[in-house]
């Protein structure tokens, strides 16, 4: 029997405002435990929900990135659950009335492009942060209240790999958004999956099962893939599939049981009464979207306009710090020129030295300098790579490092080359003998003995050109 | 009679001129609820209540709360004064922050003394459910009635005399009804107009502050102070704040009075409606014109159900955050749920744990629709029926309660029409949010019973306006059992 997959993803990402969702307390990663807190946050008697407008904002212009229809009137519902990480013993969510419905992302898994739709996008609050030990439990209430979409696909994926390009898709457009910084390691992007699968042909859903603790893209590929083959052997052995949270088990690549689902729990939804209905007007929702930072998809293109191919600007795009430290040295030199430093000498250097754009000490303006000077001066690429490396050690500028390391320009004069190949040419008859036997390697060689002999000063392809019309004649 | 027993005017007068100060005035307050016999306070804070009254030297003479002692129901967030709603499960709780009101109170030198009883979280109308037990009602030495609830405390002092003034929060009449058992001014401006942020909520959608005076100038100088929008209170309204006092004896123009047929019909007591039509003729002779208007008597009968399931439905949700993990006394346990059950199964009375379960039940996903969404659906058909009468009149004119102070023995749960109506007919307030007002309207037997008036949302300077001159007509404007008066009426 061959199976088909059905995933469907709920991804909640914390979203990267000044302050809290409801309350006034800063929202801003890793402070000490229970310093960044307001009476709300802690549910004290009285206190009142606000609704941060720039969350509002973010969730606007995720929802447009996702093609998605906009609600003008901004509502809360209450949650209502008993937890210790809960602070008022309900979340203030949007259950009735998300900000966003009915949209899609375009995703391209195994060279095939898809449209993966989504169903909803809401803003919400997290939930307080819960340390267990053996003998206690302590709270950390500077995670209570911080802003989170969540974002619901349909159930419309079918393997690992576009789960996978589903959450990059959706990580690119929060963190060039401006609205997360879309770290899964630390929690700021979370996923959770739900895998069934059922016999191809077949209508009907089979048992959903819930995997949680997804920290990256690749465990979120391992672990439903793993999933998957986890539950085509069950039902081709007769084991039932049981309705069940799984969490994965990074180590041994495997998925485990963390609790059955019994009937689902009644979260008792009812309209939140402290915040009134919030009218967004045709302006603020345009004035949102138009002052939204340039979306991954667009920077893309653009990069490719500039000349990059696919596999530079997207190694660029992968990291939002480089993307913007390449885009201040290409308004100075060609895209081009900067994307080839950056992924290739630049890049080997900061993954030797543990660096990142940000610590490498070449600020992108003297990068941009370094290249229009290399440019100018005609020096090789080789030669610039070296002056960058130096500028990277010693933070001195383009040409206090290109004098410190004696690099100077490849002569143009036709006459120092002429000379020079001769010179070469009657020192090596019997590669003129080689190469009008058609040996090919024969000019690589005699190339290498000039550039030798000139100690690199001449231009290798005016050398090579020099070359072949003295042995054509 | 003290200087405490004058008008808000006469007092302010005396203060200006130095005949008394604050902390005179405070340690009358004081030591008058001290002497009290009603089981009216959670706390009384005599030490800061004096240091603060003896820093204040120099009377402020356009301000007329300069100085003067007040009260806070204890469901008002008091920063670093001990605030429990009358629950054990509140028992020590210090909040770390003032209510909005507390602040702006204080903003205008007036001088808390302390905090007042309620019923539990402030769901009752009796005044008997707080975790210290019956409050009772300063008109009956014998202390056999009630002073209604859930502002029992606040009402028990204003009514005795222990300071012309006190902050109360209303739900479904808890301010509006204990003021016509004890004789006070009760007042509950329009949904939004004054801030709650720091009352403890119990059914947001619901709640007002609301507060007794023993006149309506006070009132409308309270109003003048807590009105206006508090950025964190996001439904607190962002009109502006009218000079309330100043329009109290404008002539608006403002006059017709509507009297709902099907409410008076269930009222019993043939002395309040022998008061309430002397009420009507006085307002008649003053200009205002009166009539009887009708009203979906099935909308009446719904009134106290509806009630129940939306007020019990929020209150289940609102009150999740007492867990004992973060505040409150913490009972011990193994698990997380240990904790909670422990700390919600000893910290929250019978009646209270039954107002939460009805609340779950209305909630729950197979009986959501046909308790609390119908309840929902019928609190807007209230609220329209509402409307059609204010297309007419300026405002509608109630009996605040069927008679006087019911005795304790009497105030089971009867679902009589006249309980189910006449009873909880002043929630068609909170419903609608709108502004109303109870007024004493005449002694029986030694203890009051007042009248109530509504008017149209944020219309507060009209229906205050109304209210002066009514309180003129009642002649029982500064009633308490120490000043012990007759009406006019």
């Amino acid at each position: 029997m061959n199976f088909e997959a059905v995933i469907g993803l709920e991804i909640h990402v914390q979203m990267k405002t000044k302050t809290k969702m409801f309350s006034s307390a800063p929202n801003s990663f890793s402070r000490s435990p229970n310093s960044e807190v307001a009476p709300l946050d802690m549910a004290f008697p009285g206190t009142l929900p606000t609704v941060n407008k720039q969350a509002v904002i973010n969730a606007i212009r995720v929802a447009n990135a996702l093609h998605m229809e906009i609600d003008r009137t901004i509502l809360f519902d209450r949650k209502n659950y008993f937890y210790s990480d809960l602070p008022k013993g309900y979340q203030i969510t949007q259950q009735n009335r998300p900000i966003g419905k009915n949209g899609y992302l375009v995703i391209k898994a195994n060279g095939v492009e898809r449209k993966i739709g989504i169903e909803r996008i809401h803003m919400e609050e997290d939930t307080c942060k819960q340390v267990h030990y053996p003998d206690c439990s302590l709270l950390d209430y500077n995670r209570a209240g911080v802003p989170l979409v969540e974002i619901v696909s349909h159930p419309e994926m079918h393997n690992g790999t576009e789960a996978m390009k589903y959450v990059e898709g959706i990580r690119n457009i929060v963190v060039y958004s401006l609205t997360s910084d879309g770290k899964m390691e630390e929690g700021s992007l979370r996923c959770d999956v739900n895998v069934s699968i059922r016999p191809i042909g077949q209508k009907a859903f089979g048992t959903k099962v819930e995997i949680k603790n997804l920290n990256s893209l690749k465990n979120i590929e391992s672990a439903i893939d793993y999933e998957i083959n986890r539950q085509s052997e069950d039902i081709l052995s007769g084991k039932p599939i049981r309705q069940e949270t799984r969490r994965f088990d990074e180590s041994n690549q495997k998925t485990t049981m963390m609790r059955l689902k019994t009937d689902a729990v009644d979260y008792k939804y009812f309209p939140e009464a402290n915040i009134t209905p919030i009218s967004l007007s045709e302006d603020f929702i345009a004035d949102a979207i138009a002052t939204c930072p340039e979306l991954y998809d667009t920077k893309l293109n653009r990069f490719i306009e500039m000349g990059l191919n696919e596999t530079d600007a997207s190694i660029i795009l992968s990291d939002r710090d480089v993307a913007s430290y390449f885009e201040k040295a290409a308004d100075i030199a060609p895209g081009k020129e900067v994307a080839n430093y950056l992924s290739g000498e630049l890049s080997a250097f900061m993954n030797k030295n543990s660096l990142n754009v940000n610590t490498l000490g070449l600020d992108p303006v003297s990068l941009g300098q370094a290249i229009n000077v290399g440019a100018k001066e005609k020096l090789t690429h080789k030669q610039i790579a070296d002056i960058l490396l130096r500028m990277c050690e010693t933070g001195e500028a383009p040409e206090a490092a290109q004098k410190a390391l004696g690099i100077v320009a490849m002569s143009t004069d036709s006459n120092e080359v002429d000379a020079a190949v001769k010179a070469v040419l009657e020192a090596n008859p019997q590669s003129i003998v080689d190469f009008k036997a058609g040996k090919d390697r024969a000019l690589g060689f005699l190339v290498g003995q000039v550039m030798k002999a000139s100690h690199g000063k001449l231009n290798p392809a005016n050398v090579s050109k020099a070359l072949l019309s003295e042995l054509k004649k | 009679m003290e200087y405490i027993d004058l008008p808000i005017e006469e007092l302010h007068q005396a203060l200006v001129n130095r005949k008394t100060s604050p902390f005179e005035l405070t340690k009358v307050a004081l030591a008058r609820a001290h002497a009290s016999k009603e089981n009216a306070f959670e706390i009384i804070d005599d030490e800061e209540a004096l240091a603060y009254a003896a820093s204040l030297v120099d009377p402020e003479e356009d301000n007329l709360l300069w100085g003067i002692p007040f009260l806070a129901k204890d469901n008002f967030s008091t920063k670093d004064l001990p605030t429990t709603a009358s629950s054990n499960i509140l028992a020590s709780y210090r909040p770390v922050f003032d209510a909005a009101v507390i602040e702006r109170l204080k903003a205008k030198k007036m001088v808390l003394i302390g905090k007042t009883t309620l019923d539990e979280l402030a769901m009752g109308g009796t005044g008997t459910t707080g975790h210290l037990g019956i409050t009772y009602n300063p008109y009956d030495p014998t202390h056999q009635r009630m002073v209604g609830g859930s502002s029992c405390g606040s009402a028990a002092a204003v009514a005795s005399g222990i300071v012309p003034f006190a902050l109360g929060s209303d739900t479904g009449d808890s301010v509006r009804k204990p003021a016509s058992f004890a004789g006070l001014v009760g007042f509950k401006p329009t949904w939004g107009r004054i801030s709650r942020y720091g009352l403890f909520p119990f059914a947001p959608s619901l709640d007002h502050v609301a507060y007794f005076t023993r006149d309506v100038k006070m009132a409308a100088s309270v109003l003048e102070a807590l009105g206006g929008r508090d950025d964190r209170d996001s439904t607190s309204s962002l009109r502006s704040v009218e000079p309330y006092c100043e329009l109290l004896n404008k002539n608006t123009g403002v006059k017709r009075i509507a009297v709902i047929k099907e409410i008076q019909e269930t009222i019993k007591d043939n002395d309040v409606l022998l008061h309430f039509s002397k009420a009507v003729e006085a307002l008649r002779k003053e200009g205002y014109i009166v009539e009887e208007v009708s009203y979906p008597l099935e909308l009446l009968q719904s009134l106290f159900p509806t009630y129940i399931v939306i007020s019990c439905a929020e209150a289940t949700s609102n009150d999740a955050n007492l867990d004992g993990i973060k505040f409150g006394p913490f009972k011990g346990g193994n698990t997380y749920e240990e904790v909670m059950k422990r700390a919600r199964s000893e910290g929250f009375s019978e009646l209270i744990k039954r107002r939460f379960v009805i609340g779950s039940f209305a909630l729950m996903r197979e009986n959501q629709e046909d308790l609390f969404l119908r309840a929902q659906r019928n609190r807007a058909k209230i609220v329209s029926e509402l409307n059609k009468i204010y297309q007419s009149y300026d405002f509608i004119m109630t009996p605040a309660a069927p008679s006087i102070a019911p005795r304790f023995e009497d105030s089971s749960d009867r679902l009589s029409n006249e309980y189910l109506i006449a009873d909880s007919h002043l929630c068609l307030g909170n419903f609608a949010g709108l502004p109303s007002i109870t007024l004493p309207l005449f002694l029986k037997d030694n203890l009051p019973v007042g009248i109530n008036f509504m008017g149209r949302a944020f219309e507060e300077a009209n229906l205050l306006a109304l209210s002066s001159q009514f309180e003129r007509l009642s002649g029982l404007a500064e009633l308490s059992t120490v000043t012990r008066k007759e009406g006019y009426l």
